[in-house]
């Protein structure tokens, strides 16, 4: 389980966060929706240690990241997958290296099981025989795809998607979109994923925290948050949503 | 930077205390981190055999794909310090004189330094740009999530290349050196071969030679582990790889010229 607490966060003048606390339950998919540039971004990597809160915790099965040596940091990292926004695929490797990485370096596999797991992984993500081509050849889409092949390359225990659909035409966000829902089906992967398009969220998420100028508004469900009584919630809501319905009109 | 500022120092930012004291806190503070940076790369040399195909490739880049520009720089420096030494010399002055310059001059001095300054633009940028754009799409901090030490990934296989491959630069640079000047003395100056082998071999020591690749060996550290530190701690997109390139260069320069001073001081 992953329990953020009071986070305060800030680059030079700029408060990104501001005392967000949510709990992201085990096997499901929490969603933090917000604007761009609301923090949400900084708030998933500090999951994993890649940037110190000013203040709060985050525990990850009972541990403060805040509080971990590099070392400890290393080892929780095993747990996570993290697909980037723009998916960060080694570009001077190709496809089947960037997934066979971490896997050469973390596991005493033989060259054999390598080359079947990362055939599984790009298996799960719909990409077969993709194993040869260069990062600068493919699609947005598939570059999403490849990152989340090596984000679960390791069978994580927890994925973070920062903006999963961001920069992609509907078609292949909802192919992302229903990818997310299958590893939870399937993998029973708990997830955090990080995104201002609504219908996205509302597609994948369990539960949702809304945040707001690095406020979190409200934390709850897709019910709860859409039947807010919450004036800025409801304004949140009701200005993002018929933006979404009409990019799919 | 920003996060230095107080309201007082905004409003008098461009008195003459506050530029300096701006500027000091400035060179402390990246000093400071490039020290650090340093010391974590120390503390984690034993990481270094498992990166060794790192190394190897960074060896490859650095060394042998520098070997056509070192080869060119060397020939032309070894051709021209023979020419003019022959042109500075007056008539009663034995001929066998230029080769002693020479291989004295391209030794010690010329072929190190010329190639070091060559390698800081050539070297130095390309780590800078290399790592800078991984830090601005994201790739350092994909492989932190993939659970890898990144500046023992990154950095220890660029700085351990450099301080290896530098001095073999150094060794081609000064054979080449050395018969370039070969050839601008028999071909230029109208000195036999003869004088200038005679006179390379009164002068040659062998510590004139040693000298040289311990400069190599300092001047390898210093420019891959300032580029690293430029590019590992980019910020601000593709401009800042530009930025960071570019100090790099500037950089890395200067501290070759004022390294080249200080180990003549010490070790001379």
């Amino acid at each position: 389980m992953i329990r953020i607490h009071n986070i305060w966060k800030s680059f030079g003048d700029k408060q990104v966060l501001r005392g967000v606390s949510f709990d992201v339950v085990n096997k499901e998919t929490t969603v933090v929706l917000g604007r761009s540039g609301g923090g949400k971004s900084v708030l998933l990597k500090m999951i994993i240690g890649l940037i110190k809160p000013d203040s709060g915790s985050i525990e990850v099965d009972g541990k403060d990241v805040a509080a971990m040596t590099y070392k400890e940091l290393r080892a929780l990292r095993f747990k996570f997958g993290f697909l980037f926004q723009g998916a960060a695929l080694f570009d001077s490797m190709t496809v089947g290296e960037n997934i066979a990485l971490s896997l050469r370096r973390h596991t005493g596999w033989t060259e054999k099981e390598i080359s079947e797991g990362l055939r599984y992984a790009l298996h799960v993500v719909g990409l077969d025989n993709a194993e040869h081509i260069m990062p600068s050849s493919l699609s947005g889409g598939m570059k999403k795809r490849v990152g989340l092949a090596r984000a679960i390359a390791l069978t994580p225990r927890y994925i973070l998607y920062d903006e999963p659909t961001t920069g992609l035409d509907m078609e292949t966000a909802d192919g992302i979109n229903l990818l997310i829902k299958d590893l939870r089906t399937k993998l029973g992967i708990t997830s955090i994923v990080v995104t201002h398009d609504i219908h996205s969220a509302f597609v994948v998420g369990d539960r949702f925290a809304v945040l707001e100028n690095g406020v979190a508004l409200m934390t709850g469900t897709r019910d709860q948050i859409q039947n807010s009584e919450d004036e800025e919630v409801r304004k949140y809501i009701n200005s993002s949503l018929p933006m979404a319905e009409g990019h799919r009109s | 930077m920003a996060d230095t500022y107080t309201g007082i120092v905004q409003d008098r930012r461009f008195t003459f205390f506050a530029i300096i004291g701006e500027r000091s806190s400035n060179f402390f503070g990246h000093l400071g981190r490039y020290c650090a940076l340093m010391w974590w790369m120390l503390r984690n040399i034993h990481n270094a055999k498992e990166y060794s195909r790192n190394i190897y490739q960074q060896m490859v880049t650095i060394g042998n794909d520098s070997i056509p520009i070192v080869v060119f720089v060397s020939a032309f420096v070894g051709m021209v310090t023979a020419v003019q030494s022959a042109y500075q010399l007056y008539d009663w002055i034995p001929r066998a004189v230029v080769g002693s310059l020479v291989v004295k001059s391209v030794l010690l001095e010329l072929t190190p330094l010329m190639t070091a300054l060559v390698l800081a633009g050539k070297v130095g940028a390309t780590i800078t740009a290399e790592l800078g754009t991984m830090r601005v799409t994201e790739q350092i901090d994909a492989l932190e999530a993939l659970a890898f030490d990144s500046i023992s990934y990154l950095i220890t296989p660029r700085v351990l290349a450099g301080m290896l491959m530098f001095p073999v630069l150094i060794i081609f640079g000064d054979l080449v050196a050395i018969l370039g000047g070969l050839i601008g003395s028999v071909a230029v100056a109208n000195i036999p071969a003869e004088s200038f082998i005679t006179g390379m071999k009164n002068s040659f020591e062998t510590w004139d030679a040693v000298f040289g690749i311990i400069k190599a060996n300092f001047f390898g550290f210093t420019i891959t582990s300032v580029a690293c530190y430029q590019g590992y701690f980019v910020e601000g997109g593709s401009e800042g790889v530009g930025k960071a390139t570019m100090r790099t260069v500037v950089l890395t320069c200067l501290a070759v010229v004022v390294m080249d001073f200080i180990l003549a001081s010490v070790l001379l």
